[in-house]
């Protein structure tokens, strides 16, 4: 609360430094309203005037306002700053725009005991996905599952499909001393995306229906949570699956002998009160059994790629050898069409040679 | 809303409908140590292209049943139709004390 100590003091002196050349300005500007016509179109008072009012502000602008000061009316906010709406609004955002792969949840009154517990279990069985020091520890050490103001993620996954922030134009603005510079505003709680997003979203107008947000809006309703996975990793997915919503066979819970704390009655209870309703994955949206499916993929997204690699080298493998077969065969009827044709020309060509042969010994 | 009298929830929606907003909220609006005081609470989940209807099913203490249809109806009107069941059973209980 610094500033605001400082700032009456500052006000007060703005407001000594305005109050006589504003005085001034007023005065000379009413005289010249009161004035006749002839009288204020008279080059002396216009020029009077007008070096009146230049040394008037140039009064003003050498005062200036100390950087951290805060209007009294306008008070920081106490609201610790991870919490700000604001701030809430960038840290999706930024969350959407990196994390590939979301599950979305809905909580239903769990006690803070309860997340403790769940995230424990969640941690447990992530770190048994892979041995410490790999890729994939370093995956399992950065999955989060954190609770989210609904209404704030709803207007993120809006400004992260509609509004796209290189596109915005820079514009003139001046620094403290009065420099003219270009800058460009287009961040995420600018007015251009405020635009942006109002522009697609006004009235009742249906979206467009490849609208990714349309598809997840439904899904934004009451208490929700996330579990983010900074990778497309199908093993961590089906390890968190098997812990926050088992489905056997595919997914069965942790056993009893192995991770006994699962089975701990407020584990238990906070994850009945859990629910997978749906996922965003790569930027698709997921339904439950869709995410089942891409938990299910065996050997991650490496064995994907080597059966991609491996299909398309045998399609390769039968391309090569279909164009070569008909560039073969068209080479093989060419050449004994060739063969045939010369074949018969030959015949003809000797019999012409002996009737000639014979013209010339009659001749003769 | 009232939830001493309810022995049991079940529901059944398809989360990606706006549709299922009722009944998802009724969820929560459960508290939360709604099923260690003896209350079933069963949901069931539907595919993302199903069309069914969303259902909401409430049982009483006093073994009355009520169906809502969760589509159509609001979580304010679903409160309000529960409690009003629950205040005649809690008046009972308190003349019975």
């Amino acid at each position: 609360m610094a500033p605001r100590i400082r700032c009456p003091a500052a006000a007060r002196g703005l407001g000594v430094a305005m109050g006589p050349s504003c005085s001034t300005i007023a005065s000379s500007r009413s005289a010249a309203l009161l004035w006749p016509a002839t009288l204020a179109a008279s080059t002396t008072t216009t020029r009077q005037y007008a070096k009146m009012v230049e040394s008037a502000f140039a009064g003003v602008s050498t005062l200036r306002l100390p950087d951290d000061y805060v209007p009294p009316t306008k008070p920081p906010t106490a609201r610790p700053s991870d919490v700000r709406k604001s701030q809430l609004l960038r840290t999706y955002t930024s969350l959407l725009r990196s994390t590939p792969l979301i599950l979305i949840f809905q909580h239903s009154n769990l006690t803070a005991t309860e997340w403790a517990a769940i995230r424990r279990e969640l941690n447990i069985a992530l770190a048994n996905v892979s041995p410490p020091g790999t890729d994939a520890a370093e995956i399992a050490s950065k999955v989060q599952l954190q609770v989210i103001r609904t209404r704030i993620f709803d207007v993120a996954l809006k400004l992260v499909e509609f509004y796209d922030p290189s596109k915005v134009a820079p514009t003139t603005a001046s620094t403290a001393s009065g420099k003219k510079v270009k800058v460009t505003y287009n961040h995420d709680l600018s007015k251009a995306a405020y635009e942006a997003v109002r522009a697609v979203t006004k009235g009742d107008a249906p979206l467009p229906a490849t609208s990714r947000y349309a598809e997840l809006s439904p899904l934004m309703v009451g208490p929700v949570a996330l579990l983010t996975l900074p990778a497309v990793s199908p093993d961590h997915l089906a390890a968190a699956l098997s812990v926050l919503s088992p489905s056997p066979p595919a997914f069965p819970a942790p056993s009893r002998r192995k991770s006994p704390g699962y089975y701990d009655p407020i584990a238990q209870s906070g994850l009945q009160k859990l629910m997978l309703v749906g996922g965003r994955i790569e930027g698709k949206v997921f339904d439950i059994d869709g995410v089942k499916w891409v938990g299910g993929i065996k050997g991650g997204l490496d064995s994907l790629r080597a059966q991609l690699v491996g299909m398309l080298q045998s399609a390769g493998l039968g391309l090569t050898s279909v164009l070569e077969g008909a560039g073969k065969s068209l080479w093989l009827t060419m050449e004994s069409r060739k063969i045939s044709m010369e074949e018969a020309e030959k015949p003809a060509v000797v019999e012409e040679a002996e009737k000639v042969e014979e013209v010339m010994e009659k001749k003769e | 809303m009232i939830t001493r009298f309810i022995t049991e929830v079940s529901t059944r929606f398809n989360p990606f409908s706006a549709r299922s907003k009722s009944a998802r909220l009724f969820l929560s609006f459960l508290p939360p140590t709604a099923r260690s005081s003896g209350m079933t609470i069963t949901t069931k989940l539907l595919a993302r292209t199903s069309t069914e209807p969303s259902s909401l099913t409430v049982k009483f203490k006093d073994g009355k049943e009520l169906n809502f249809d969760s589509d159509t109806m609001g979580i304010k009107s679903l409160i309000e139709e529960v409690d009003r069941h629950s205040r005649i059973l809690q008046k009972q209980s308190d003349l019975n004390e």
